[in-house]
């Protein structure tokens, strides 16, 4: 009587990976290519296998969200000035942008790097972002070292400070190239609800 | 972290994870469908029967494509990709902007939701946008494409466009407007279209009758830089209208008998609040001008209340008060009202103290935003008696809790034209009451309480010593206005406008001699100066230097060749030089300008008469 319990007890603690087995093998295997994030020519993207031995940024964005355009500078320059350590990554979740329209925007604010289309939100999911513009980021080993603001440029919806006084993507770049533990928790992005697009 | 299989490893831990929580997350939501079909039997909120109607009333005036928001909301999708935000918004009244606080007084337009259409939407949103049944829906409000007063009839477009760089912080742009127009007209609108208008938060037209905006720009046509201007005129010709343009603004046709004056050579200067998208933008703004047939026949007037002597705001000060006070000299109605101050102001409020002790609130604005300033027309003109004191009472906050703080760390903050400087201003468009035959002008008696009121808050205020200068000139007490024209050039003593005036008033009392300096500086500051040519070639004139005066009058009529007086004098000049022919001649050419020129007439038959003395 007294072992059977034991016995048990085991095979439910088997049981837990067992389950996370289905919930993992579904998407990827069942739906094959449309749980994944692609570029801009419906290639998809495979963050494990991307610009190995760097850190990752992505930085979720949409066309028509008038604050993730007024960050286009700020990202930009962030982008050239860590490209020797950082790949960057524009990620558009909404289904409704197409290729095209992403390339045009992309050409008018300026942006040099990648953009890639998360429309199933994948990589919003990898990355808990639920805002645009919401910055994620992936340090060499493809660990989610940080995800949320930009900086601190607006605290509200129409309460924008002249220029940001705190710049924690700048922070967490730093951190993941130093290979530095990252202090404090991430504060939420202001702007465009990603849920939205659901 | 949970246990993985290790021989799966074609599944990376984070892809799982990612799984997982889309998993969950499908969970979620399917759990949400079920509150949203429970919450449906109770009260279900849709798109088309409970949010499009507040959508359409108070929403797609800019939320509509080519207007100033950033996203149309005027289709279920539009809206259902933007509920979360829309509900955070309108819980927050960040949207619809409007910041003057429910009150006794009400306004034109308000913008404000009720209580109930804020929760409709949250309720909206947590159920999941619904869209309901399309038949349900209102029918979509009609706009005018272009132009929204109809075809202009002038379009006035700036000269050169500006470029507004990609980042940064908020800029200020001043365009200068020729007004096209060859005679004086009357206008009952002007129609501001500011070029991209996700560009611009707000802009200002100013009437600029003697071109001074022009004068700042660097380069001729392309504007020039600043927040503030002040534009000074010389003739009594208060300012009387807001010219205001903020996003949703429908161009504001005055009412019958309050047109606005606008005469040839006229500049209009639009004042413009830009912020930078992201990426580089030019901005050229047009003007559309609606004439009418009705010259004015009621004269509003623009009250100004302001203290921004008493702003000096130490760092860190959470709570520094201004305020100021006026009396009112004359019974008057309340059109409009604009507060005014940078990004310190917090709380903003103007009450109005009656005579019999009562009082009432003008204003309120509990958090005051720069960004969505505006001007508040009143639903209904209210009559305020004379013996009324208006007050205002502004509170900053210039500690680093207040975001919109342009210092990093606070520092201290004084009054002045820049961004980083403060104000404190509110106008009042007033409408003195009408004045029968002989009485004088209202607005004389409240330009002149202004000024004294002025004087007492600052003994040294140029425009008001100037001011009243001028109305103690028009009502001819020379010497008193001498006292304040001296007291004005001494502030400024390079002032061409003083000087001239200054130089004119002493000329009037015959102090001929200490009036060519000042006409002579006015000169130097502005050889193009028609009245100060025209001051100067009388004074040499009255001195018996006759060459010296023809040299200015000639000068004042290639300034400006239609002005019969100036070639009536130089008529005079020449017959004085001994020149007959040519003094023949000017004196004609005034005749031709004004008919009734009797000076030019008597001189001319003098002239034949000592030509063929009889």
């Amino acid at each position: 009587m007294s072992e059977k319990p034991q016995t048990f007890r085991l095979v439910s603690r088997l049981l837990i990976p067992t389950i996370l087995l289905c919930v993992c093998s579904k998407p990827l295997f069942s739906s094959n290519q449309q749980r994944l994030a692609t570029d801009l020519e419906g290639k998809p993207f495979d963050l494990s296998h991307a610009s190995r031995g760097k850190i990752v940024v992505f930085i979720f964005v949409r066309t028509d969200c008038p604050i993730s355009n007024r960050y286009a500078p700020t990202i930009q320059q962030l982008s050239a000035q860590h490209r020797n350590d950082a790949t960057f990554f524009l990620v558009y979740p909404d289904k409704k942008e197409t290729p095209d329209a992403i390339r045009k925007h992309d050409r008018e604010f300026g942006y040099t790097f990648a953009a890639l289309r998360d429309p199933q939100h994948v990589l919003v999911k990898q990355s808990q972002a639920q805002i645009t513009p919401e910055a994620a980021v992936f340090d060499a080993s493809r660990r989610l070292v940080y995800h949320g603001r930009i900086d601190n440029l607006y605290e509200d919806f129409g309460h924008a400070r002249k220029s940001p006084t705190t710049h924690e993507l700048a922070d967490a770049i730093e951190a993941a190239i130093a290979e530095r533990p990252l202090s404090g928790t991430a504060t939420p992005a202001v702007g465009c609800y990603i849920s939205d697009l659901e | 972290m949970i246990v993985v299989p290790r021989n799966f490893r074609r599944c990376a831990p984070w892809a799982c994870v990612a799984a997982l929580v889309s998993g969950l997350g499908h969970v979620g939501s399917a759990q949400q469908k079920v509150t949203t079909q429970n919450g449906a039997a109770q009260a279900q909120v849709t798109f088309s029967r409970d949010i499009a109607p507040i959508l359409y009333r108070s929403c797609v005036l800019c939320h509509r494509p080519g207007e100033s928001a950033p996203f149309p909301l005027l289709a279920y999708t539009d809206a259902k990709s933007r509920a979360r935000q829309i509900a955070v918004v309108t819980r927050s009244r960040f949207m619809p902007p409007w910041l003057p606080e429910e009150g006794e007084l009400k306004f034109a337009d308000e913008l404000r939701l009720s209580t109930d259409e804020i929760a409709r939407i949250q309720a909206w949103a947590d159920q999941g946008a619904p869209e309901g049944d399309p038949a349900d829906l209102p029918a979509k409000p009609k706009f005018a494409e272009g132009w929204q007063l109809g075809k202009p009839d002038v379009i006035a477009r700036a000269t050169k466009p500006y470029a507004l760089t990609a980042s940064g912080s908020d800029n200020y742009w001043n365009f200068v407007f020729r007004a096209p127009i060859d005679r004086t007209r009357w206008l009952d609108a002007i129609e501001i279209r500011p070029g991209d208008k996700r560009l611009v938060h707000h802009a200002n037209v100013l009437v600029d009758r003697q071109q001074n905006g022009r004068r700042q720009e660097i380069d001729p046509g392309a504007g020039f830089g600043g927040m503030e201007l002040t534009i000074e005129s010389e003739v009594f010709d208060p300012d009387s209208h807001f010219l205001f343009w903020k996003p949703g603004s429908i161009p504001y046709v005055e009412p019958d008998g309050m047109a606005l004056r606008l005469d040839k050579d006229t500049d209009l200067v639009l004042n413009t609040h830009l912020q930078p998208s992201g990426k580089p933008e030019t901005i050229q703004p047009t003007l559309g001008l609606y004439f009418t047939d009705k010259p004015a026949t009621l004269h509003p007037i623009l009250l100004q209340l302001e203290n921004d002597r008493m702003l000096d705001i130490p760092a860190g000060d959470k709570r520094f008060v201004v305020t100021d006070e006026f009396t009112l000299p004359v019974d008057v109605d309340v059109l409009a009202i604009y507060p005014h101050a940078h990004y310190l102001g917090k709380d903003l409020r103007a009450i109005a103290k009656f005579p019999d002790g009562r009082s009432e609130t003008l204003i309120h604005i509990p958090d005051w935003n720069l960004n969505w300033q505006a001007v508040y027309r009143y639903a209904q003109p209210f009559r305020l008696p004379k013996g009324t004191a208006i007050s205002m009472n502004f509170v900053y906050d210039n500690s680093e809790d207040n975001i919109r703080n342009p210092n990093d760390p606070p520092r201290r903050v004084v009054g002045g034209n820049r961004a980083v400087d403060e104000m404190a201003h509110l106008w009042l468009q007033v409408l003195p009451e009408p004045i029968s035959q002989g009485q004088n002008d209202p607005r004389v008696l409240i330009v002149e309480a202004m000024a004294q009121h002025n004087l007492q808050k600052n003994p040294d205020d140029f425009e008001a010593h100037y001011n009243l200068a001028a109305l103690l000139m028009g009502r001819g007490e020379v010497p008193q206005a001498i006292a304040h024209f001296e007291h004005a050039n001494r502030i400024r003593p390079n002032e061409p406008t003083v000087n001239n005036a200054f130089g004119a008033a002493l000329l009037a009392v015959g102090r001929t001699e200490e009036s060519i300096p000042h006409l002579t500086a006015a000169l130097n500051a502005r050889p193009d100066y028609f009245d100060a040519r025209y001051n100067l070639g009388n004074a040499l004139a009255s001195l018996g230097d006759f060459r010296g005066a023809l040299a200015q009058f000639q000068a004042a009529v290639r300034i400006n060749p239609e002005d019969a007086n100036a070639e009536a004098n130089l008529g005079s000049a020449f017959a004085e030089t001994g020149d007959l022919k040519q003094a023949k001649l000017h004196y004609e050419r005034a005749l031709r300008l004004n008919p009734n020129h009797e000076l030019a007439r008597d001189n001319l038959q003098q002239l034949s008469r000592e030509a063929n003395p009889r």
